[in-house]
C-alpha cells in the first residue's frame, strides 16, 4: 500500500458542485483527506452526504469542481475507476448476497477473472480478519449472519481489494449497538495507524469527537464548519454547525383546551411571543368550543369516539418492535395518544419510525408489548386496527397505497368513504357524490375523482391518502412524513387539515423530518433513538436546538 | 434495470424527435407483429410442398365459410375459454394459475365417475346440471390442493399447480386403466360411455355442442364479477398492489383461496364439457395441451375475461386449421403449434415489458 | 431384479437428468425455462437426423445439443431483451418445439441408426451388481454422470460458478462487481438449452434408437420440476433423475411381475415428493429459491 508520507493528501476536492434538476445537492464543496488520519463528514439527513459521498466512489460525476489524487486531477466516474485508483467503500445497505458464504461474497467482490485460489484467498481473508478485529466464518451463508457481522464482512471485502487506499464509510454504526461501536471504533483506529486514509459519513457526534481526526459538517449541501481535531471542538459547535443557528423560535402554538398561550407567554417572559393570526378570537368562536376550553374535562360529540377517561385512545405499553431481520429496532417503548392530540415524533431516519407506523397500523406483529385502542387491546392484522378506528397515511403513498390502473374515487373507496352495495355491485354513483361533498376533499384541493391515481404527481397523491384518512373521521391517526417533496402550498393546506382534525378530537401521531413542522403541529413531541422512545416533550418548554440534540445523542445531554 | 448512465437525461430536442417518429413506428410495428408469423409459417409449408396461401384462405373460410367450420372453431375454443378464464382470474389477484391442464382432466375424471356410476339413469334435465356440478367440483377440489400449498405451506401456486397438472393426468391413467375400465374395449384404456342422454344437446348440422354457450356465459359473469362487483374490485386491488390491499385490511389468503377454487372450478366444467359435448367417454388424454393453450389465451387477452373470447377463438381456429392440415397435406397437426407459438412469440417480441 | 430396475433407472434418467442439470444453470442465474420440452426436442431431432446422415452419433449428440441450444436462444431473447413474461414464454417455447420437431422430423419417423450402444467398462463392469449398473451404459450416460460432480464443482467452487449464482441472487450486487448480469444470464440459458438438446438426443440416439413426435413426453417438464425437488443442487437433481428413470423402469418390472400396484401411482411419485420436499424446504427459515428466481414467480412476474 503506497504511503504518501505520514501527512500525504490522498484526495482533495475543490468545489465540487451536483445539482438535480433545481435541486443543489452540494455546493462548492473543498475537502481534503490525508494518509492515517480519520476525517468525518457530519450532517443530518438530506444535508448531501449521500450526494458527496457517491462522487467520491463514482457513481454520480461531478457538475463542477475538481477532484485531486496524489496532486493530479482524477475522473472518479463510473466506480469502477474509483476503484482501480484505490477507494472503497463500505456501504449502509450491503452488498452482500445473503444466500452465499461470506467467502463467495469476497471471491465476487475481490477475485477477478474466471477461476479463484479458495485456499489462498481465505487465507487472505483470515488475515485481514485478524489484523483488524473483523472476525467473520468464511463458510456460514450470509442470510446467518446479524449486522454487525455482516458489516464485518462488508469491511473485510473492502479491505481485500487491490491496492485499495481510501475507505468511506456510510453511517457505518447505525446498524451497531454500542459494543460494537466500540469495537468499530478502535478497528478504525487500527485502520488510521496502517495508513490508510478514512472518510467517515455520519450524523453521530459522539463518534466524531471520540475518533476523528478533522470534520467537515454539512448543511444543505454546503460546507459550514471544518476544522481539525488540535484546533478544539464542542459539541455544541458541532450541533450548530449542523442544524444552523437557531435562536428559540416563537412557537406556533394551536389553540387547546384549557390552555391560554398569550398569558403563558407572559408567564414565560418572552416577550416576542406572538399569538399566531390562526388562532380564533373568543368571540367568533362556536359555543361548544369555548366551553371546551372552560371546560377541559367535557366531552365533545365525535362521530367515531365512545367517551372514554382522559381522553385516551390509544397506548403502546412496552412495545418491543422487530426489523426486517429479526434484529430489535424498538424495545420498552410507552406511547399514549390522547384525544385531540398531535403528538410529533422526531428523529434521524432510521431509528425506527417505519417499523413503529407499521406496527401501530397493524402490518408488523409487536415482538412484545400490547396495543390498546378505546380501552380495548387489538392485535391481529391491518383488518382489526382499521375496525378499531386506525387510519394509516404512509411514508411512500406511491409504493404502498396506489393501486395501479386504479381512479381516484376507487382509492377512496377502498379505505375512506363507506361503500353502499347496489344490487351486488358497489354503488359508484353514491360514492362519487359523498366525495364530492365531502370538506375534506375540497379542502385540500383534490384531483378530480376519475383520474387515475398512478398518473398524479407526488403531491397529488399524498393530497389523496391523506383527504382517505380524513373523510374517515378516525379515531387514531398515524401519519408519516405528510409534507416530504411537497410545495409550500400543499404542505400548509395539509397541515391545516391536521390540526383541523385533531380538533375534532381524532389522536394523531406525525412522523416528521422538519423540525419547525413538528413544532408547529405537535402538542407533545417524542424523540427517537438508541432502540428508544424518549419524551413526552412539551414544545412550549423546549425547542429545536434541543431537541436536535436529544436527536443526535440521545439523553446524554 | 437502470444503470449509470440512465441518469443523463435526453436533451429536449431529441425528446421530441423520438416522439414524432412513435405514432408511425408503432402501427408499422403492430403490422409487422400480427402479419410476420403467418409470413414465416408460410415459408415453411412452402418449404414442405404445401400452399401456404390456401391453407390460411381455407382456414379463414372453414372457420367462418359455413356453419359446421364454425361450429368446429367453437368446440375447439370452448375448453381453451374456460381454461383461459381459470388462468385470468387467479391472475387478476396476483397469482399465476397453469393448472389449469391437470384441472382440466380431474373435472372430467370425476363428471365421468358422476355419469357412469351414479347418474346412468336420469334424466338429461337433471344429469347434465348434476354432471356440470360433479366436474366443477372435480375441478375445484383439485385447485384446493393448489390453493391449500399456496396459503398453509407458502409453496408457490405456479410450481406447485405445475406439478399437479402431472398427478392429475396419472391420475385419470389410473382410473381409466383400473376402476373406471370400459369392459367391453379389449384392454384398450378409456372409461364406458356416458348414458346418450347425459349427452350434451348439439346444434344440427354440426358437432357443436351447447356447451359453448355456457363457456360464454362464464366469461360474462367473470367479467361482471371483476368489473362490477365488491369481491371483483378487491380482487383487482390485490392484483394491483398486494400491500395497498393489505392495509387496506383486504383478507388476502381468502382472497387467494377463492379464486383458485373458482379457477379450478371453471377449468373443471371445461373437462365436462369435454367428455359430454365431444368424447362421450374419459381417456387418457381426454383435454390435453387445453390448459397450456388457455394459460396462453389469457395471457394474450392481458387476462381480460371479455378479451378472452376473442383470443381463445383465435386460438381455436388456429387448432382446427391444424386437422385441416393433416387431413388435406399429411402434415402432423401438431405441426399447427408452430404457428401458435409463432403468433405468441411476435407478441412478446413486440410488446415492451422491463428488461431483465 | 434390483440390479436390472436400478440399470433401467439410470439410462432412463440420463434424458432427463442432463435437462435437469442444464435447467439448473439457467435457474440459478434468475431464468426458468419452461421450454426444455421443447429443446430437448430439438436435441432428439436434430442428434437423431444427424447421426442418419452421417452415421457419426458424436456428431448426433453435438448437433442435438446445438439444436437445443438454438431454441432456448429465442427464450433468452424473448425473456432478456424483451421484457417478456419468463413462463408464458417457456410455454410458447415448448409448442413450437412439439410443432417444429412434429413437422420437420416427419421423414425420420421410419429411419433406422447404428447410435449408441451400450459400452462396458472393462474390469470395472465385472464388479458383481455394481459393475452392471453402474458401468454399462451408453457413452452419454457415462458423461452424464461425469457432468454432475464437475457441475457442482463450478457451482460451488470457482468463481464462474459464483458468478452465476450472484446474477440469480442480486444481480445489483453482481453489477457493482462489474459483471454484466444479462450476459450471465444469456449464456445461463444457452448452457441449459446445450445440455437438454444433450439429453434428447442421448433419447434417440442411445435410448431407442428412434424418432416419434413428441417423443420425450413430458421429460421436459420433468426436467424443470426436478430443478425445483433438487433445490438446485446438481447432486439431488441426479437424485430426481434417476428416480424418475427408476419409476418408469419399476413400471416395466411390475408390469413383467403381474404385482398389484398401479403404475401411474409410481409415475406421480416423483412430482409428489417434489411437492413435499418444496413444503419442508419452506418450514426452514430460510428458502433455497434464488431471489431472483423467487420475483419470477412472484405477482411481477412479467420480466
Amino acid at each position: 500500500m503506497e504511503n504518501q508520507g505520514s501527512n500525504g493528501v490522498l484526495l482533495r476536492t475543490v468545489g465540487l458542485t451536483k445539482r438535480f434538476g433545481s435541486l443543489v445537492a452540494n455546493q462548492g464543496i473543498d475537502l481534503a483527506v490525508k494518509a492515517g488520519t480519520i476525517h468525518a463528514v457530519l450532517g443530518e439527513n438530506g444535508a448531501g452526504k449521500s450526494t458527496l459521498m457517491k462522487m467520491l466512489y463514482g457513481v454520480y460525476k461531478p457538475d463542477e469542481g475538481e477532484i485531486y489524487m496524489d496532486g493530479r486531477p482524477v475522473t472518479l466516474h463510473p466506480p469502477s475507476r474509483a476503484r482501480e485508483k484505490g477507494i472503497g467503500m463500505v456501504f449502509q445497505d450491503f452488498r452482500l448476497i445473503p444466500a452465499m458464504t461470506a467467502l463467495d461474497n469476497v471471491a465476487l467482490a475481490a477475485g477477478s477473472g474466471w477461476r479463484f485460489r479458495r485456499g489462498s484467498l481465505r487465507e487472505r481473508m483470515l488475515e485481514i480478519s485478524a489484523k483488524y478485529g473483523l472476525s467473520v466464518n468464511p463458510d456460514v451463508p450470509v442470510w446467518q449472519l446479524d449486522l454487525g457481522q455482516r458489516q464485518r464482512l462488508e469491511i473485510v471485502k473492502t479491505l481485500m481489494a487491490p491496492n485499495v487506499r481510501l475507505i468511506i464509510f456510510d453511517e457505518p454504526t447505525s446498524v451497531l449497538v454500542p459494543q460494537e461501536v466500540r469495537a468499530f471504533l478502535d478497528m478504525l483506529g487500527l485502520l488510521r495507524k496502517d495508513g490508510f486514509g478514512i472518510l467517515l459519513i455520519t450524523h453521530k457526534i459522539d463518534e466524531v469527537l471520540a475518533c476523528a481526526d478533522e470534520v467537515s459538517v454539512l448543511r444543505a449541501g454546503r460546507l459550514t464548519y471544518r476544522a481539525e481535531r488540535d484546533e478544539g471542538w464542542t459539541a455544541e459547535r458541532l450541533v450548530s454547525a449542523m442544524l444552523g443557528e437557531r435562536t428559540p423560535q416563537p412557537v406556533t402554538k394551536r389553540d387547546r383546551a384549557g390552555k391560554r398561550p398569550t398569558e403563558e407567554a407572559r408567564r414565560s417572559g418572552h416577550p416576542s411571543e406572538e399569538v399566531p393570526r390562526s388562532e380564533p378570537r373568543f368571540a367568533d368562536m362556536p359555543p361548544e368550543a369555548l366551553s371546551r376550553m372552560e371546560h377541559p374535562s367535557e366531552e365533545t360529540s365525535h362521530p367515531g369516539c365512545p367517551s372514554e377517561g382522559p381522553g385516551e385512545v390509544l397506548r403502546l405499553e412496552n412495545g418491543a418492535i422487530a426489523g426486517d431481520h429479526g434484529e430489535l429496532v424498538l424495545e420498552s417503548v410507552n406511547l399514549t395518544l390522547r384525544r385531540g392530540e398531535i403528538t410529533g415524533v422526531a428523529g434521524i431516519s432510521g431509528n425506527g419510525q417505519r417499523e413503529l407506523a407499521e406496527a401501530l397500523c397493524g402490518l408488523r406483529r409487536l415482538k412484545r408489548g400490547t396495543v390498546t385502542i378505546g380501552g380495548k387491546p387489538v392485535a391481529g392484522g391491518p383488518r382489526e386496527f382499521l375496525e378499531a378506528g386506525v387510519a394509516c397515511v404512509p411514508e411512500d403513498p406511491l409504493r404502498e397505497s396506489v393501486v395501479p390502473g386504479f381512479t381516484i374515487l376507487e382509492h377512496m373507496a377502498l379505505e375512506g368513504i363507506p361503500l353502499r352495495r347496489r344490487r351486488m355491485g358497489i354503488d359508484w354513483r353514491h360514492a362519487r357524490e359523498a366525495l364530492e361533498a365531502s370538506e375534506e376533499a375540497r379542502a385540500l384541493n383534490l384531483a378530480e375523482a376519475g383520474r387515475r391515481a398512478d398518473r398524479l404527481s407526488g403531491g397529488n397523491v399524498q393530497r389523496m391518502v391523506l383527504a382517505r384518512a380524513l373523510i374517515r373521521k378516525p379515531r387514531v391517526l398515524i401519519v408519516s412524513y405528510p409534507s416530504r417533496g411537497l410545495d409550500i402550498g400543499t404542505v400548509h393546506a395539509i397541515q391545516r387539515q391536521l390540526i383541523g382534525l385533531a380538533e375534532s378530537g381524532t389522536a394523531i401521531l406525525l412522523f416528521s423530518e422538519d423540525l419547525d413542522e413538528l413544532f408547529k403541529l405537535s402538542d407533545r413531541l417524542v424523540v427517537l433513538f438508541g432502540k428508544r422512545l424518549l419524551g413526552p416533550y412539551d414544545p412550549a418548554e423546549t425547542d429545536a436546538f434541543r431537541i436536535g440534540e436529544r436527536m443526535l445523542r440521545g439523553e446524554t445531554a | 434495470m437502470k444503470t449509470e448512465a440512465d441518469l443523463l437525461p435526453l436533451s429536449p430536442q431529441a425528446a421530441r424527435a423520438v416522439g414524432r417518429l412513435r405514432p408511425a413506428r408503432k402501427i408499422g410495428r403492430q403490422i409487422i407483429v400480427i402479419l410476420a408469423p403467418f409470413v414465416l409459417y408460410g415459408l415453411f409449408l412452402l418449404y414442405n410442398g404445401v400452399n401456404p396461401w390456401e391453407l390460411y384462405v381455407s382456414m379463414v373460410r372453414s372457420a367462418f365459410g359455413d356453419w359446421f367450420g364454425f361450429g368446429e372453431t367453437l368446440i375447439k375454443a370452448t375448453p381453451i375459454l374456460l381454461t383461459g378464464l381459470a388462468a385470468a382470474l387467479p391472475a387478476r389477484a396476483g397469482l399465476i394459475n397453469v393448472g389449469g391442464e391437470g384441472q382440466l382432466a380431474i373435472g372430467a375424471l370425476l363428471a365421468t365417475m358422476a355419469a357412469v356410476w351414479l347418474l346412468d339413469a336420469l334424466p338429461a334435465a337433471a344429469g347434465i346440471p348434476l354432471m356440470l356440478v360433479a366436474g366443477a367440483l372435480g375441478g375445484a377440489l383439485w385447485a384446493g390442493v393448489t390453493a391449500l400449498l399456496k396459503v398453509a405451506g407458502r409453496i408457490n401456486e405456479t410450481i406447485a399447480s405445475l406439478l399437479l397438472n402431472y398427478v392429475a393426468v396419472f391420475l385419470v391413467g389410473y382410473f381409466v386403466h383400473g376402476p373406471l375400465k370400459d369392459p367391453h374395449s379389449f384392454n384398450w384404456p378409456f372409461s364406458p360411455e356416458i348414458a346418450r342422454q347425459l349427452r350434451l344437446p348439439v346444434f344440427d348440422g354440426t358437432r357443436l355442442h351447447i356447451g359453448f354457450l355456457l363457456a360464454i356465459a362464464f366469461a360474462v359473469l367473470v367479467w361482471l364479477v371483476l368489473a362490477k362487483t365488491g369481491t371483483g374490485f378487491r380482487i383487482r386491488v390485490l392484483g394491483g398492489n398486494r400491500i395497498a390491499a393489505e392495509r387496506a385490511g383486504i383478507r388476502v389468503s381468502l382472497i387467494y383461496a377463492g379464486v383458485l377454487l373458482a379457477a379450478g372450478a371453471l377449468a373443471g366444467i371445461a373437462g365436462m364439457i369435454e367428455i359430454a359435448g365431444i368424447e362421450g367417454r374419459l381417456r387418457p388424454t381426454t383435454g390435453a395441451t387445453y390448459g397450456y393453450l388457455g394459460f396462453l389465451a389469457a395471457w394474450m387477452a392481458w387476462n381480460h375475461p371479455l378479451r378472452l373470447l376473442l383470443t381463445s377463438f383465435l386460438l381455436g381456429m388456429i387448432a382446427v386449421a391444424g386437422n385441416e392440415l393433416e387431413i388435406g397435406s399429411g402434415l402432423p397437426s401438431s405441426s399447427v403449434h408452430m404457428l401458435m407459438a409463432l403468433v405468441l412469440f411476435f407478441l412478446m417480441g413486440g410488446a415492451r415489458g422491463r428488461k431483465a | 431384479m434390483i440390479a436390472d430396475i436400478l440399470t433401467g433407472a439410470l439410462r432412463s434418467g440420463t434424458s432427463v437428468m442432463l435437462a435437469s442439470q442444464g435447467e439448473l444453470i439457467s435457474e440459478r442465474a434468475g431464468v426458468i425455462n419452461l421450454g426444455t420440452e421443447g429443446c430437448m426436442l430439438a436435441g432428439a431431432l436434430g442428434g437423431f437426423a444427424t447421426t442418419v446422415w452421417t452415421g457419426n452419433p458424436w456428431l448426433g449428440a453435438l448437433a442435438g445439443g446445438l439444436c437445443g441450444m438454438l431454441l432456448s436462444l429465442i427464450h433468452a431473447c424473448l425473456v432478456l431483451d424483451r421484457g417478456a413474461n419468463q413462463l408464458a414464454s417457456g410455454l410458447t417455447l415448448m409448442f413450437f418445439g412439439i410443432g417444429v420437431t412434429a413437422f420437420l422430423g416427419r421423414s425420420f419417423v421410419s429411419e433406422q441408426i447404428v447410435g449408441f450402444n451400450p459400452v462396458p467398462i472393462p474390469v470395472l463392469s465385472d464388479i458383481p451388481v455394481l459393475g452392471e449398473v453402474l458401468f454399462n451404459h451408453d457413452p452419454l450416460t457415462y458423461l452424464s454422470m461425469l457432468l454432475v460432480p464437475a457441475l457442482w464443482f463450478v457451482l460451488f467452487r470457482t468463481r464462474i460458478g459464483i458468478i452465476l449464482r450472484a446474477a440469480g441472487e442480486r444481480e445489483e450486487v453482481l453489477f457493482a462487481c462489474g459483471v454484466n448480469p444479462r450476459l450471465v444470464r444469456y449464456a445461463a440459458v444457452l448452457a441449459g438449452g446445450f445440455l437438454a438438446g444433450i439429453g434428447g438426443a442421448q433419447l434417440s440416439v442411445a435410448y431407442t434408437h428412434s424418432w416419434v413426435e413428441n417423443m420425450t413426453a413430458g421429460r421436459g417438464v420433468v426436467a424443470v420440476a426436478m430443478v425445483i425437488f433438487a433445490a438446485w443442487r446438481p447432486f439431488r437433481a441426479m437424485l430426481g433423475a434417476y428416480l424418475f428413470g427408476a419409476a418408469q423402469a419399476l413400471q416395466l418390472t411390475v408390469q413383467q411381475q403381474g404385482l398389484p400396484i398401479s403404475p401411474y401411482f409410481l409415475f406421480m411419485a416423483p412430482y409428489v415428493l417434489t411437492l413435499a420436499a418444496l413444503l419442508i424446504v419452506e418450514r426452514r427459515k430460510r428458502s433455497s429459491v434464488p431471489e431472483g428466481l423467487s420475483r419470477v414467480f412472484a405477482a411481477d412476474a412479467d420480466g
